[in-house]
């Protein structure tokens, strides 16, 4: 199968399962372009609750992130320059890094985002990873038996990224309105992750603005948080840790450039 | 005389210390919803001891000193929003013995 051919298939299970079998032909499907088919399967496959589905659907998913991800270029951290001891400062889209572990900022249902193409950084992931990923994190909150709580972290694997890993963290919502407790639980997601990532000796580690986006976290004073908490706990616990700071937003990348004294 | 760590009061009463949410916390956490203790009986400092479900927030309660937990708040396990209560008989979360006292008085005051 092409690329496109793999997409219809996608497409039209999902759409099958959608109408229960009955009514889809795939006609419709045809003279749809590639990217009108990828965000078709995005929409779709966001969607879908975290049932279990053919192997066959995963294997011809696989093949199909595989070489979408394989046609871009991915980035490491030799493309990076280190801005302090151990620190990395990179614009641009996660799901592109070749790196040990990228972080999630995911939410406290923990199953990923349900909006169909939403652009946070929860759906990207997924999508870009595999429906795996929807299927490993309901497996943790089926065994821990609730909600994710805030400023912890959880491990899974990358599947079809170029990262070999995700660790997911649940930041406060926080809408603008900041709070001793919350600037604490915030601080708390970043030491959870660095303490996992730690824990599985990893290597290198991108970090993205966590609770900045959706959940409102003021992103100058989230950065502030961020930088700190990252260069005490390299510094206490005399962690090897590779960190980027993986902004998205121009905001962002300016923000850190001044806070971490980034010289053009 | 009470102390404060991370966003929960330590009232001490004879051996025993008393934990609960400083109103900053509940303000933060919003109307609790569903509570959860974790099947642990001694804590160290920093050891989740229970979950909590609220309006605004998923949260883990995490023990502010080590010790042995003596008490659980049963009735909010029934009713979460006592949780949101004023009063410190309703909105308590857990009482600890074998505390080190020296710990305890390390703490800020609250």
């Amino acid at each position: 199968m092409n690329q496109k051919e793999r997409l219809i298939y996608l497409v039209s299970y999902l759409m099958k399962e959608n109408a229960q079998g009955e009514g889809i032909a795939i006609e419709p499907l045809l003279p749809l372009d590639e990217n009108q088919l990828m965000t078709m399967f995005r929409g779709l496959i966001n969607t879908r609750l975290p049932y279990p589905i053919s192997d066959y659907f995963l294997e011809v998913q696989d093949e199909f992130l595989q070489e979408w991800h394989s046609e871009r270029e991915n980035n490491t951290l030799e493309d990076m320059i280190e801005v302090d001891s151990q620190i990395y400062l990179w614009q641009g889209d996660i799901t592109s890094l070749e790196v040990d572990a990228i972080v999630n900022a995911a939410n406290s249902e923990f199953l990923g985002c349900f909006i169909p193409n939403h652009r946070c950084i929860d759906n990207e992931i997924q999508t870009k990873g595999g429906y795996q990923i929807r299927l490993d994190v309901a497996e943790i909150r089926k065994e821990q038996g609730r909600k994710e709580p805030i400023g912890r972290a959880k491990l899974t694997p990358g599947h079809n990224l170029p990262a070999d890993y995700i660790i997911h963290t649940v930041a406060p919502i926080t809408l603008g309105k900041i709070s001793a407790v919350k600037s604490y639980m915030l601080s708390d997601c970043y030491k959870s992750v660095l303490k996992l990532a730690d824990a599985h000796q990893l290597e290198s580690l991108a970090i993205c603005c966590i609770g900045t986006g959706q959940f409102g976290f003021p992103q100058e004073e989230a950065a502030d948080i961020a930088i700190q908490t990252v260069k005490s706990y390299l510094q206490e616990n005399q962690s090897k840790l590779k960190i980027i700071f993986n902004v998205f937003e121009d905001k962002d990348l300016e923000i850190y450039k001044r806070k971490l004294k980034v010289n053009e | 005389m009470a102390k404060r760590k991370n966003f929960f009061f330590i009232e001490k009463n004879g051996e025993e210390y008393t934990v609960s949410m400083t109103p900053e916390l509940q303000d933060d956490v919003g109307t609790v919803g569903f509570i959860d203790y974790l099947d642990v009986d001694e804590v160290d400092e920093g050891d989740a001891f229970m979950n909590m479900e609220a309006a605004k927030t998923v949260f883990e309660a995490q023990a502010p000193l080590a010790g042995k937990i003596s008490a659980r708040n049963e009735e909010a396990e029934d009713s979460p929003e006592l949780l949101n209560s004023e009063k410190s008989e309703e909105n308590w979360l857990i009482k600890l013995t074998d505390v080190d006292e020296e710990a305890y008085n390390a703490l800020e005051e609250a």
